[in-house]
């Protein structure tokens, strides 16, 4: 078996889109047709068809919602499951606008842009943890003017046919891409890259592959395994980890929030177990998101019982 | 003389730093297997140290898979590609 047949079996998710080929390209018309205006009034019978007629999709939007809003029923889960999916469908929507009319068709701000700027400037590597929250493409502008390459850790499942924004104007990936599905992992793509002192983005929400890789922290009340690839990275690169997200604000605004900036000291790399406390101050950054917006965290698979 | 004494130091590095306990340097053959389930067992996260050490130790880097493919399948081969890069 390969590594990627090992990972996509270890997974309890999928990057694949639930929309069919000719709904992604109507999608894509309208947008050229008339941008967010006209794309948007469109998602509202998308999500009412899944909500409706897809219980098995809105089933997905549960496992999460549960947690967050426990003892909900009825109605009001029917409205969770509702907002968080249109949420989800307006930040694809924004994805592709991006990639169609360009990055500055959102408007984006970054409180803090300047201490990323300075943390990447260092030239000592750094270790950006994405998540699941909004949108990241809103962060582009940014991430573009840290004047160090950025990698990205990036799985995309065979057949998904949700465009990555760079595809839609046939741009080359501004990003260098490393392939979780490689030798080890891209583990030594990302150490390579880190010690040339570049930006690595990592996904710190979902797991690929082996259980062992990945540590027990509780998040909205039970445990959950989170990876620890980029914990171990930080450790032994002696990388700070900045985590970021993305989140709207506003029909075409975005702000970028620097939770937190975690450094990881050498001697904690080995047993696992000692990056825990690390990964804890991530989950708890994850945990105040999810209490401000509540909608914006797309976790769409039953991380609880993976 | 030189190779096989690289080789020990290699088998002693990995044991001592990756925390091996218990696995003995002896039990250790130059050709076993670095990763997977057979030979020595280690994974992606233990690759992270690895690479680092490596370079630590010898000065030498890992740069990318199809580097790290070859000279990380075994004891054998890491030291062989230790010592082309110094050559080198």
């Amino acid at each position: 078996m390969t590594n990627k047949e090992n990972i996509d079996n270890a997974k309890t998710w999928s990057s694949r889109s639930v929309g069919a080929p000719w709904q992604h390209r109507f999608f894509y018309f309208l947008i050229r047709l008339g941008g967010r205006h006209i794309a948007y009034p469109f998602l509202y019978p998308v999500v009412l068809y899944y909500l409706f007629f897809r219980p098995d999709q809105r089933q997905k939007s549960r496992y999460y919602l549960e947690r967050r809003f426990p003892g909900r029923q009825g109605f009001a889960a029917w409205r969770d499951s509702f907002h968080m999916i249109l949420e989800l469908s307006r930040s694809l929507v924004d994805r592709a606008l991006v990639g169609i009319c360009g990055p500055k068709i959102l408007q984006t701000e970054f409180p803090e842009g300047k201490r990323l700027a300075e943390l990447a400037a260092a030239g000592e590597g750094l270790i950006i943890l994405t998540t699941h929250v909004g949108c990241w493409q809103a962060a582009m502008i940014y991430l573009a003017k840290l004047k160090r390459p950025v990698h990205m850790l990036m799985q995309q499942d065979e057949g998904d046919i949700d465009r990555h924004y760079f595809e839609h104007s046939g741009r080359k990936n501004p990003y260098q891409t490393i392939d979780p599905t490689g030798f080890l992992g891209g583990t030594l793509e990302m150490v390579a890259a880190l010690k040339k002192g570049d930006v690595v983005c990592i996904m710190g929400d979902r797991r690929m592959g082996a259980q062992a890789n990945s540590l027990a922290v509780d998040f909205l009340g039970a445990p959950v395994q989170f990876p620890v690839a980029a914990w171990k990275l930080a450790a032994v690169t002696n990388t700070p980890l900045a985590v970021l997200f993305p989140l709207k604000t506003g029909p075409d605004r975005y702000r970028i929030d620097l939770a937190e900036v975690i450094r990881v000291p050498q001697q904690d790399s080995r047993p696992l177990g000692r990056l825990a406390p690390y990964l804890a101050r991530y989950v708890s950054c994850l945990e105040e998101l999810c209490a401000k917006e509540p909608y914006q965290f797309f976790n769409f698979y039953d991380m609880w019982n993976e | 003389m030189h190779e096989t004494s690289l080789r020990e130091q290699l088998k002693k590095i990995i044991i001592e730093e990756l925390n091996l306990e218990d696995i003995d340097a002896s039990e250790l053959n130059d050709n076993d297997p670095l990763f997977g389930d057979e030979g020595l067992g280690l994974d992606s996260l233990d690759a992270v140290e690895l690479v680092v050490l490596i370079q630590k130790h010898f000065d030498v880097e890992i740069k990318d898979m199809e580097e790290g493919r070859e000279a990380l399948a075994s004891i054998s081969s890491l030291a062989d590609f230790i010592e082309t890069r110094r050559a080198g």
